[in-house]
């Protein structure tokens, strides 16, 4: 009984020992998760990027309705940009948008099988119908006088070959696109590094919801977690200017935007020069509307260099040089 | 016409008889049904997984996104997710139980001395397991209705009605198929883990094994493209992208080929259960 007593003795004070020895280098380890205040990122470590990722998709395809590709529908180098983030980015091809990945039916059960999941292009608040006409109704440009669905109305949901149920009457619905926002939300709660799903939220909050604190609180969320991120400083830039209307602010945001990405993006080997242009156009544009045209010529001089557009550019140089009235010259993108 | 003696010695005519084994029959059938279900809400599986999603629904509901009302796609998709979840549990574990059961308890023989023949035995154990797993399904629908409705204000009953059939429907084979392997594999815990393996299996890959066929060398092609046609395509039966999304009702017709589809592989493979209880030792 003694030997047993001492033995269990012995074993707590080396448990002990060891445990002075390695908890304060526990503390200082770098991979140490002990150090996050973040639950999440206690609990998943480095897959919450995996997971973060993973419902940035998801509101990718709540954005098309379910129509989705999933790894066996991708081919060898397709693009795995989120049509939400290319729509925020202001680069939605809508040829890109066309295209059916799922491609003609390769047997019989993947023919029948096509009735029982989402199997056609859609986005979020489109007419169900598919109808191009019934598309143009809803952006109130109407249909043909000749038009089979002439007497649909704008934005009307109804179901597909006229086998179930018509639904004309419903009213067109709109903010539909605020179904992506949880899983944008998740994402950024998954990774608040990834500074994509506050760029994308704040684009869909401000501009098809109307929800512009929420949008600038998230993306100082973002930027709280991404301190200096020149794309997330164009984003708030972009707010200030196109819907707050404070040109001051909205000008020292976005010249803070173009230093940062001259400090963080320059240096790449792959800088992301659309964002460049994106940050020196906003500030063409306002420098645009306020007069100060030599700062916006100064702006579009470095915009030509970066831009596929040079002829354009230049023209629109041209133009205020010849201190055209700013409504005369057409919006570049 | 030739008379026939019942088991009470009495003399019918043979016509009679048949309506009368007949009748019989499914007394038998029903009878065993009827204690399956009984069986199941005298469980607790049924309530803890029906609380636990009704829990984690209403937790999620309560979240707001950016001061944004009427959010409610997602919480569609959670809710049908657990209810797709819970209700492969509560069928595979109801009907992966109920022969080995009876084989353990010693209740096997007393019942097929009724008479009940075996035949009779499995058929309504996958009758009362089905239908169990439609009345729990039933519930599950109302509250998934209830809750989607109540915040998208809108009520798609015919969309739901759909849905829910379908998803019954898959449940038929889920359950016709682990009827099967109750009787193959003595455990039911193997046959639970195994049925649960190939159902989850099925609804993830089924639809893409002929995708990967298509990128394969023979004769591996082949083998898996005949995999593919063999299996019970239990993804068809998955409308829930369609729910979440509002999308149109599916063409009635195509519905109905559907369930026809449901009804073959079930009574394909309760008629394999039946054969191998038949030429199964019981004791």
């Amino acid at each position: 009984m003694r030997a047993y007593l001492l033995s269990v003795f012995l074993l707590v004070m080396v448990a002990f020992s060891l445990a002075t020895t390695l908890e304060p280098w526990f503390q200082s380890w770098a991979g140490s998760r002990t150090q996050s205040d973040n639950v999440l990122q206690v609990a998943l470590g480095d897959s919450r990027r995996m997971f973060a990722r993973h419902f940035f998709t998801k509101a990718d395809a709540y954005f098309h309705k379910g129509f989705y590709p999933t790894i066996y529908d991708r081919k060898e180098g397709d693009d795995d940009k989120a049509h939400i983030a290319e729509s925020a980015h202001g680069e939605h091809d809508e040829e890109e948008c066309a295209e059916d990945f799922l491609g003609k039916p390769k047997d019989w059960i993947d023919r029948f099988s096509r009735n029982f999941f989402a199997s056609r292009h859609a986005h979020l608040g489109d007419a169900d119908c598919g109808h191009d006409c019934c598309e143009k109704a809803k952006e109130g440009k109407g249909h043909d006088e000749n038009c089979e669905h002439k007497h649909h109305e704008a934005g009307h949901h109804h179901a597909d070959d006229g086998d179930a149920d018509d639904d004309h009457d419903q009213p067109a619905k709109t903010g539909l696109e605020r179904e992506i926002l949880p899983w944008l939300r998740l994402s950024a709660e998954m990774d608040p590094q990834r500074v994509e799903t506050y760029v994308v939220a704040a684009f869909w909050l401000r501009t098809k919801l109307g929800k512009v604190d929420e949008a600038e609180q998230f993306l100082r969320e973002g930027l709280r977690a991404n301190p200096g991120d020149c794309e997330i400083q164009f984003a708030l830039g972009s707010i200030y200017y196109e819907d707050r209307k404070d040109i001051a602010r909205a000008r020292n945001i976005l010249e803070l935007s173009m230093m940062r990405w001259r400090e963080q993006e320059a240096r790449k080997p792959e800088p992301n020069i659309l964002l460049l242009g994106q940050i020196l156009n906003q500030l063409a544009k306002l420098e645009r509307e306020e007069k100060n045209y030599p700062r916006a010529i100064q702006h579009y001089t470095l915009l030509k260099q970066v831009s596929p557009n040079k002829e354009g550019i230049q023209s629109w140089i041209d133009d205020l040089k010849t201190n055209l009235p700013p409504g005369a010259v057409t919006s570049p993108r | 016409m030739n008379p026939t003696t019942n088991s009470l010695g009495t003399v019918r005519l043979p016509e009679i008889a048949a309506e009368a084994d007949r009748s019989g029959t499914l007394n038998n059938v029903f009878a065993i049904a009827g204690v399956v279900i009984k069986e199941m809400y005298r469980r607790k599986d049924f309530y803890v997984l029906f609380v636990l999603t009704a829990l984690i629904t209403l937790l999620m509901g309560s979240v707001t996104f950016f001061n944004q009302e009427n959010i409610v796609r997602y919480l569609k998709e959670i809710c049908l997710f657990l209810i797709w979840g819970a209700s492969l549990v509560i069928t595979i574990t109801t009907a992966a139980r109920q022969i080995p059961a009876e084989r353990e308890q010693r209740t096997l023989f007393p019942l097929l001395a009724k008479p009940v023949t075996r035949n009779q035995l499995v058929i309504g154990k996958f009758l009362g397991c089905w239908l169990a797993s439609g009345i729990s399904l039933l519930l599950f629908y109302l509250f998934f209705g209830a809750v989607a409705g109540a915040k998208e204000h809108e009520w798609p009953v015919l969309n739901y009605f759909q849905a829910a059939v379908l998803h019954w429907f898959m449940l038929g084979i889920v359950c016709a198929l682990t009827m099967l392997g109750s009787v193959v594999f003595d455990a039911p815990s193997s046959t639970n883990t195994i049925m649960l393996i190939v159902s989850v299996g099925i609804l993830l890959i089924g639809r893409h094994l002929n995708k990967v066929a298509l990128k394969l060398e023979e004769p591996a092609q082949t083998i898996v493209y005949a995999i593919y046609f063999a299996l019970p395509h239990l993804e068809l039966f998955d409308v829930r992208d369609l729910i979440v999304h509002n999308w149109a009702l599916i063409p009635w017709h195509i519905w109905a080929a559907g369930l026809a589809y449901a009804v073959v592989y079930s009574a394909i493979f309760l008629a394999l259960a039946c054969l191998a209880f038949r030429r199964k030792a019981i004791n």
